[in-house]
């Protein structure tokens, strides 16, 4: 018997394949590859050294940030997804793509999603919530092209001529599902303008959809399809057969079903129901098997040829990768242990461990599969086996130097926090100690970054003169037979069977990944007794609901939580444990998920007006080594009225209980509030007029940032 | 370019090889790795554990955890303020000599001239060279209770909880040098004016 269809019955028909395509999407991942590290790199330096933030709005750290992590995302990534699941899906199922004109869609549609966050993020403009910054009009674009991606991958493989789906494609089709669920479900927001939304779910809710969807976007996007691609290109490039296909079903499914799990462990000690907090953790714990399950049947695959991995550019990526990947899913489970949480949140250790993820293993596999695909697709030899030698090794270099400073600056920042002495009181109160102390560990990072981004382009020049000298010939003709009933095999076991079935396939994916978002989400969504309400907590000012839509605008989330975890020295620095029912007018939240910066759940009340004013104006006027960028331009920048009364009555549609007449009276009573701002400021001897300045609404919603409860007689 | 390498199989594992091709891409059926499975089910049996001890056999809770050990330092803290909180005058005059002066300059350089700005002329907090006084009346034993405990209502924090007492000496020492000084540009006077000395 012979699966491959050439003795099969069914009618033999000619066809070829569309790599053009896969040209077009290999292109866009080198240019956008280069765009998100050359955006890394420079965001790396500004926390090293804050001038080079050049005290203009748009490049500042706070904007920059969402645009590096959506281009490393959803640009190169994405990219480079499109291009290998291309350019395998047609040969795995011997179909050309269904469709020549949707795939061309697809592939300028993202590509102008693309320049729209580049449009959009350094303006300003963003939803708020990590990896899903962008704003509502992109967002239903991204999921017009998903689905036009999706009906032109399963359309494919209706007109297949393959019966059996292999694991590569199982992996594709749980990429597919599963992505469109995360980014419908969280994506959920109320416009305001065409520019500006509020997020559907608030406080708690929302950060329990956010880390659903933010640990899911790693392993859906950035986890499944790269598994996908190494179950094609790793025996491809090893001539050798994948080690165990028994494995191959087991991690499968179960790296599916548990992934989606885990995402609650980014919200450790927080205001997160605990059963949900300990879900997110053993989930987690559980899903190292899993993961390592693929890392095993990648580099086992490579026994026996290992001498060609020595040499061969290709395998040589693709076996580091693998190895980084199986390092990353290692640290994964540790970190999301509740007292390896209680010590690693917050700190530099996690965008270390994230890197060790995104440039070990997707930046690494993507090399070795670019290094595959270009030379077939353009006719041509490697140019330089040296210059990719050289790239590797720089590589390298660069993310040991990335990884081992983040964790000495994490494990050491997180020490100084937590140290408390025989007095009761914190060894380091002084916030700024302890950042001034890692600043050497940003350099050391910024450094390894710029080995990587070096490396990068070495690839890019490399690969350039690889499709330069050769040619592209016209596409081959090609021939297989039509699937009929001859390709069955009706004995098979049941898992073949399924392989057989890939619409039904589909459907089990989905109802895999349905289980724990229900369970995790449904009780959220539904229950209102979920948040017990405090009668202090009350919604915000107009002026205050302002001054929050320019801290989201700066992205102040992005180095400034927003929750005091019920940890002593986490009390002791910043005031009261956080209490779900705070975050209730919360849209979005913006607990934040690292502490560049202090925490500011606490910050209301804590400092003076001026202290605010000149902080913003230059940090390092009141907090000595601050690294903090300068924010002149909220000093200039008029506060934006027209939009106040819109933004207010979209709140209430969202549940915020302000009555009609304050959503009609809400800039007469904002003005009035800047007021009372202005004139405490120029008591305190401030001689600018700013009562219509942002800097005036930013100060008034720092000031009422956890007042509410935290200055009130309620006792924890 | 042509595909000319040949699959490689190892002589031993040839008996797993199945009969699946993609592509060329053929598939063996090695068993599960004994450790691999071990990882496997025991992560799942230790998870499954652990969520029903802390979800329900009475696992202490994270909050619960917390005030244990929140309990412990707040004493440890009391213990201290009821001792430290009180100026003691045997103790001022060991830190306020010339040379600890100089040290308090240090501690009110790093901590207190963001408010009090340089030299005490005052800024977001009040002017410390004139007569006026808001909390304390000029005098060292005055001085340090509200440098102790704060005015948490007023912004000034409470520097016992960040500075050893022997640092707050040596700051009321400092300030003291700045009394009367009336430094230029400084703030306009709050409080009341106190003549004694």
């Amino acid at each position: 018997m012979n699966s491959d269809g050439t003795t099969r019955g069914g009618k033999l028909e000619k066809f070829s394949y569309d790599d053009q395509i896969v040209r077009w999407f290999i292109i866009a991942t080198l240019i956008w590859g280069a765009v998100a590290m050359l955006l890394g790199i420079t965001i790396a330096f500004q926390l090293a050294d804050w001038h080079v933030n050049m005290n203009l709005q748009w490049i500042t750290f706070g904007r920059l940030r969402p645009l590096h992590t959506n281009a490393a995302i959803f640009a190169f990534c994405g990219n480079a997804i499109f291009a290998g699941v291309y350019y395998s899906h047609q040969r795995l199922l011997k179909a050309r793509l269904f469709n020549d004109l949707l795939s061309r869609i697809h592939f300028w549609g993202w590509q102008l999603i693309i320049v729209s966050a580049a449009l959009t993020l350094p303006f300003g403009l963003t939803a708020g919530k990590e990896y899903a910054e962008l704003e509502w009009p992109i967002d239903i674009a991204i999921t017009v092209i998903w689905v036009i991606f999706a009906v032109n991958f399963f359309g494919t493989i209706i007109r297949r001529r393959e019966r059996h789906i292999y694991v590569a494609i199982w992996f594709y089709i749980a990429t597919i599902i599963t992505v469109a669920v995360l980014h419908i479900v969280n994506s959920m927001e109320v416009p305001v303008s065409i520019f500006k939304s509020y997020s559907m779910y608030a406080g708690v809710q929302d950060a329990l959809v956010q880390w659903w969807y933010g640990h899911n976007a790693v392993a859906f996007f950035l986890t499944t399809p790269f598994l996908g691609l190494m179950y094609y290109f790793v025996p491809k490039a090893a001539n050798r057969p994948v080690y165990s296909y028994r494995l191959s079903i087991i991690h499968f499914w179960s790296l599916v079903f548990i992934y989606i799990w885990a995402g609650p462990h980014h919200l450790l000690y927080t205001t997160l129901p605990e059963w949900a907090q300990t879900l997110g953790m053993v989930f987690s714990i559980s899903l190292w098997a899993p993961s390592w399950g693929g890392m095993i049947n990648g580099l086992l695959t490579m026994r026996g040829v290992w001498d060609k991995v020595r040499t061969d550019p290709v395998l040589k990526f693709m076996a580091l990768a693998l190895t980084f990947y199986g390092m990353a899913t290692f640290e994964g489970p540790l970190l999301s242990i509740k007292s390896v949480n209680a010590i690693a949140h917050f700190t530099d250790w996690i965008p270390g461990h994230v890197h060790a993820g995104t440039i070990g293993w997707n930046y690494l596999l993507i090399a070795g599969i670019l290094y595959y695909m270009v030379p077939k697709l353009w006719n041509a030899k490697i140019y330089s086996v040296r210059l990719a030698n050289i790239q590797f090794w720089t590589a390298t270099i660069g993310l040991v130097l990335y990884v081992v400073s983040m964790w000495v600056a994490g494990i050491t920042q997180s020490l100084m926090w937590r140290a408390i002495d025989s007095t009761g009181k914190l060894v380091y109160p002084n916030f700024i100690e302890t950042v001034v102390k890692i600043v050497p560990m940003y350099w050391v990072r910024a450094i390894g970054g710029t080995l990587v981004f070096i490396s990068f382009l070495i690839m890019f020049y490399n690969l350039y003169k690889t499709a330069k000298s050769g040619s592209i010939e016209a596409e081959p003709v090609l021939e297989a037979y039509a699937l009929n009933s001859s390709s069955e095999e009706p004995n098979a076991a049941a898992h073949r069977k399924l392989e057989g079935w890939p619409m039904i396939f589909a459907v089990l994916s989905l109802i895999a990944i349905l289980v724990g978002s229900g369970i995790e989400l449904i009780p959220a969504m539904l229950s209102q007794k979920y948040i017990v309400k405090m009668s202090v907590v009350k919604p915000y000012t107009p002026l205050e609901l302002m001054g929050r839509d320019l801290y989201v605008r700066e992205g102040c989330y992005l180095c400034h939580s927003q929750t005091v975890r019920p940890m002593t020295h986490e009390v002791l620095r910043y005031g009261k444990a956080s209490e779900a029912a705070e975050f209730v007018y919360d849209h979005p939240f913006q607990w934040g998920s690292k502490r560049t910066g202090p925490d500011l759940a606490r910050v209301g009340g804590k400092y003076p007006n001026k202290w605010h004013f000149r902080h913003m104006w230059d940090p390092r006027e009141v907090t000595a080594g601050s690294i903090m960028p300068r924010y002149m331009w909220l000093f200039d920048q008029k506060i934006d009225y027209d939009i106040l009364k819109k933004k207010m009555s979209v709140m209430q549609t969202l549940g915020v209980p302000y009555t009609n007449a304050e959503v009609e009276g809400s800039v007469d009573a904002a003005k009035k509030q800047a007021e009372g701002i202005r004139d405490n400021l120029m008591e305190s001897g401030v001689s600018k007029e700013v009562v219509n300045k942002e800097i005036v609404a930013l100060i008034a919603y720092l000031q009422r940032i956890g007042v509410d409860y935290g200055k009130s007689e309620v006792s924890q | 370019m042509k595909e000319d390498n040949k699959l490689h199989v190892e002589e031993n594992e040839k008996h797993l090889l199945m009969d699946h091709n993609y592509d060329g891409i053929q598939e063996l059926n090695h068993p599960l790795p004994f450790w691999w499975s071990f990882t496997f089910y025991g992560a799942i049996v230790f998870s499954t554990c652990y969520f029903v001890y802390y979800m329900f056999l009475g696992g202490p809770s994270l909050r619960q955890e917390f005030q244990k050990d929140y309990a412990v330092i707040i004493a440890y803290q009391q213990e201290y303020k009821k001792k430290e909180g009180i100026f003691d005058p045997e103790l001022y005059a060991k830190f306020s000599t010339p040379e600890n002066t100089k040290k308090g300059e240090e501690v009110f350089t790093n901590n207190c001239m963001t408010c009090h700005q340089e030299k005490g002329r005052g800024d977001i907090g009040p002017n410390l060279t004139d007569e006026y006084w808001l909390w304390a009346k000029g005098t060292p034993a005055t001085i340090y209770p509200v440098v102790f405990n704060g005015v948490p209502d007023n912004g000034m924090p409470v520097w016992s909880e960040v500075l050893s007492k022997e640092e707050i000496y040596e700051a009321v020492a400092y300030v003291q040098t700045l009394h009367h000084t009336h430094q230029p540009n400084g703030k306009a006077p709050q409080g009341v004016k106190v003549d004694d000395n």
